[in-house]
């Protein structure tokens, strides 16, 4: 669906977009992460066929962003971070405006209209001017404008930037009804909200691409160490040291105590799983334990990860 | 055809609920009003050469205050969408450059034909008042209103252009402003160079002078060239803006 090759931008001797290369499967959400600054904006923009790269090539759906832009258009629906829509139109006047200039007419587009609002949640406010709502309706009505046409391609640059919590879940939640029929790339510097609805990670840092992988698979390839905490009851003295000498535990250390209970913390080599060792010691030892539990690295360690490696090339 | 269209509505209905069409067309009210009725004061004070449409447009003051109505009409049309930043969503989808422009460029001329209606409507309730008396020359009166158009066509051409260069609409309406009053300046000061001059520069002078073209047109004599002057010029300001919107997809 997204076919990207040597794609570079520069701004003024600034390189804002460098040597970028990746491709998108149809029917994939994608996640575009990246800091603030990263090039995630400028890609999306080059995707849309809004501005031309200074070089390498861009291909959406089988067409050149720059050579067959308008080609390009026709099979993007895209919104801007900022959410730039006409103040001074109604929610509903302004989709119908948009609506017609994506090639939709006739009873089609009153259909369409009032499936989008609906989608979006925004029938309540059709009526209403632009310029009267609210920041999270904003949201949702570029939303809306971005799937008026069904494109096969979504480019959304941080959807969900400026809702509140009820509000991002509800955007995920129409995100994920799309999937099958739509590819999408979304960008957003939120790492929950790529953990919760994208299919791919790809994340760029300095306009260069760091990973490009599935979230899972990304989290364990993750080199820092991994967390097992446990609660017991028992044990002496040199409990932390017995802790200690099972094969890949780096340092236990205890994190507090509740009525005997224990609570531990082990700092375990990476991909390395050290519960059954636990387990079997405990047993060994008598000693009760109530819980054990091993917390997977998030998406945000790999990315702390992956930008301080960078850094430091 | 039809995108234009479509673009076409959705300008002309940003004229109409905002405020700007009204107060622009107060504004040319009241000056073509108080125009009038100096006009017909004139023939009041008895005969006198000329016709009451050559009173209503030959006085310069009536003209120097006509050019605030150019960069009112026109510079909001791209500045504004430029710093709301909806170009980014007007142009990804399959719109084309001169579409755009274009139906912002129409848009603005139909508002400004709009504008001149009440006026022209002045000339017939005096005919039909006076049931005729008052003779008001139907040559003089095409050509007031033809010169009216084509000098209009060039100055919103320029209006749109300066509105493209910039995202601040104040700086859109000072450019215009002082680009149309310039060339209108230009023209008038063979007035007060006087015959001092050889006949070529005069006649080079002229060939431009907004001033002299209101002269030949309001006496009803319809001269080609002046028409194909401001609709050439109109033309170029045009492509130029053109150029200015597309220069984003062109940018290194």
């Amino acid at each position: 669906m997204i076919d990207v090759q040597d794609l570079t931008k520069q701004y003024a001797g600034r390189v804002a977009v460098d040597r970028l290369t990746f491709q998108v499967d149809p029917g994939q959400i994608v996640g575009f992460l990246g800091p603030n600054g990263a090039g995630k904006s400028t890609t999306m923009r080059i995707l849309s066929g809004y501005m031309p790269p200074t070089s390498g090539r861009a291909r959406v759906n089988g067409h050149d962003v720059f050579h067959e832009s308008l080609r390009v258009r026709e099979s993007i629906g895209y919104m801007p971070e900022t959410a730039p829509l006409y103040t001074d139109m109604r929610v509903k006047e302004y989709l119908r405006f948009r609506a017609e200039l994506k090639g939709l007419s006739g009873r089609a587009l009153g259909q369409r209209l009032g499936e989008v609002m609906d989608l979006c949640m925004i029938s309540d406010v059709r009526r209403r001017l632009i310029g009267h709502l609210s920041k999270g309706y904003r949201q949702r009505v570029a939303l809306a404008d971005a799937l008026l046409h069904k494109p096969p391609l979504l480019i959304l640059d941080e959807p969900t930037n400026g809702l509140d919590p009820v509000q991002i879940r509800q955007v995920r939640e129409i995100l994920q009804n799309l999937k099958p029929a739509h590819t999408i790339l979304l960008s957003t510097h939120i790492l929950q909200e790529v953990e919760a609805v994208c299919d791919r990670v790809l994340m760029i840092h300095q306009g260069r691409i760091l990973a490009h992988d599935t979230p899972d698979k990304l989290t364990r390839q993750l080199r820092a160490a991994t967390l097992v905490q446990l609660e017991l009851k028992g044990g002496g003295a040199n409990l932390l040291t017995q802790l200690e000498a099972l094969p890949n535990v780096r340092k236990a250390t205890l994190d507090g105590e509740d009525a005997g209970w224990k609570r531990i913390s082990l700092r375990v080599e990476a991909r390395q799983d050290v519960r059954e060792a636990v387990m079997n010691l405990a047993s060994s030892e008598r000693w009760q334990l109530r819980e054990i539990h091993r917390q997977m690295p998030t998406l945000e360690d790999v990315f702390v990860e992956l930008v301080a490696s960078d850094r430091t090339r | 055809m039809r995108l234009l269209w479509i673009l076409l509505k959705k300008e002309l209905r940003a004229f109409f609920v905002s405020p700007v069409a009204y107060v622009v067309l107060a504004l040319v009210m009241v000056l073509s009003g108080y125009s009038f009725r100096a006009a017909l004061s004139i023939l009041e004070r008895g005969p006198s050469e000329g016709s009451i449409v050559q009173w209503m447009f030959q006085p310069n003051w009536f003209w120097l205050s006509y050019f605030f109505v150019f960069p009112l009409l026109t510079m909001r049309l791209f500045a504004e969408e430029k710093k709301m930043g909806t170009f980014e969503t007007l142009f990804t989808t399959p719109v084309r450059t001169w579409q755009v422009v274009l139906s912002k460029y129409l848009a603005a001329v139909l508002v400004y034909s709009v504008l001149w209606m009440p006026s022209w409507l002045n000339f017939k309730i005096v005919d039909w008042i006076t049931a005729g008396q008052v003779i008001v020359p139907p040559g003089s009166l095409t050509g007031s209103y033809l010169i009216l158009l084509a000098m209009g066509c060039f100055n919103l051409a320029i209006g749109c252009f300066a509105s493209s260069l910039t995202s601040n609409q104040i700086i859109a309406a000072v450019i215009s402003f002082t680009f149309s009053l310039l060339h209108f300046l230009g023209g008038l000061f063979i007035m007060v160079l006087g015959r001092k001059v050889s006949e070529t520069f005069v006649d080079i002078i002229n060939y431009f002078a907004s001033m002299e073209h209101i002269r030949t047109f309001t006496s009803g004599l319809i001269d080609t060239r002046p028409l194909v002057y401001y609709s050439s010029l109109a033309l170029l300001f045009l492509a130029l803006t053109h150029q200015v919107v597309e220069f984003r997809r062109w940018k290194p």
